[in-house]
């Protein structure tokens, strides 16, 4: 009795080595299963159903009809207007990969594309939609890729940050 | 002299753990708070690796399509398997709709499964008179970045028919050149 003397003193008799193993077990696995990444959502409408965008331009200016095809050799940028044929070309301006057959995601030349885009915006300041039209056996990855390089220029920056150029996607049903 | 020192060293002992153990603390309460932040969650997975992007706008809850590499999974509930085929034009397998889950362009399963739940929105929407809770159509995909568009193609077709028409593709921060 008079040996064990105060047991009061919890300074010195609580013992941490249980909490600690419970925290030691639980960062871990906190730290693996919150994944620091956030997510974002990019807005797409059907063409045939839901309400695409109204266009802004007048009704007596031919519309532009904007559209970006993805084939298994690159883009290939169309539109209602003449100028966007260059010399030589049926459809419209080709920008291939830049590797043959387009073997990876990364090898679609987008800032190729914005570039082009870019162009292209600066005579149509007005025109905020495009129509993406992938090839079957293009990735997902590819196609999200270009809807990153038609809606804004992360070159140019204006007031409210990256420069928009065509923020309205509408993806048909595929090229043939 | 001496016996002093041997009773400090115990104590001693007893400090350091106390400050390790406010660390540790700290850092699990933060942790235990981000981990319950998101209302959408992302299993990612080997089957499942959403494609980076350089969007901002951050997804709002709809109705939600997840589409692995092995199956389609709509709000939780699996719908069908996808399945390997060898494709007509590149003749190199890849992923597709199995022939017989589909009519044309129309995934059959996954169309009864979001038409039930359009049915379901509508229905709550005009029950509940207010504006917000009206059915938009919107519906929130979260698809493999090595899916072939014929996949999504179909998927956003069979949608499109449900009357799911506000596409929202998740993507994940931070790609873009």
């Amino acid at each position: 009795m008079a040996g064990k003397g105060k047991r009061g003193t919890q300074a010195d008799e609580l013992d941490l080595v249980p909490i600690m193993n419970l925290v030691t077990i639980l960062i871990p696995f906190l730290l693996m299963a919150s994944s620091f990444v956030s997510l974002a959502a990019i807005d797409s409408t059907l063409p045939a159903i839901g309400q695409p965008p109204p266009p802004e331009e007048q009704d007596d200016e031919e519309p532009l009809n904007l559209s970006v095809a993805i084939t298994d050799e690159g883009f290939t940028v169309m539109g209602g207007d003449a100028t966007l044929k260059p010399e030589g070309e049926e459809k419209g301006a080709t920008i291939p990969c830049t590797k043959p057959n387009c073997p990876t995601p990364e090898a679609y030349d987008i800032k190729e594309l914005t570039r082009l885009l870019v162009q292209i915006k600066d005579s149509w300041e007005d025109e905020q939609n495009v129509i993406l039209v992938p090839e079957s056996q293009v990735p997902y990855e590819v196609l999200v890729r270009t809807m990153d390089a038609t809606r804004e220029d992360p070159d140019t920056v204006d007031g409210a940050g990256n420069r928009e150029l065509f923020p309205f996607v509408v993806i048909a049903g595929g090229a043939q | 002299m001496g016996k002093k020192k041997s009773r400090r060293s115990p104590q001693d002992a007893g400090l350091t753990i106390t400050s390790m153990m406010d660390m540790m603390t700290i850092i699990l309460v933060f942790l235990l708070k981000s981990y319950q932040t998101d209302d959408l969650s992302v299993a990612a997975s080997d089957d499942l690796q959403i494609p980076l992007s350089s969007a901002e706008k951050t997804p709002k809850l709809a109705v939600n399509v997840v589409v692995s590499r092995k199956d389609v999974v709509v709000d939780g509930a699996w719908v069908l398997d996808l399945t390997e085929i060898t494709s007509e034009e590149t003749g190199e397998p890849e992923l597709a709709v199995p022939l017989d889950e589909k009519r044309g362009q129309l995934v059959s399963k996954l169309y009864e499964v979001l038409l039930e739940k359009a049915e379901t929105a509508k229905d709550l929407g005009a029950r509940a008179g207010s504006d917000n809770y009206d059915f938009k159509g919107e519906i929130l995909l979260q698809i493999d970045k090595r899916m072939p568009f014929s996949v999504v193609r179909e998927i956003m077709f069979t949608a499109g028919q449900a009357q799911f028409g506000n596409f929202r593709f998740v993507v994940i921060k931070g790609g873009g050149t």
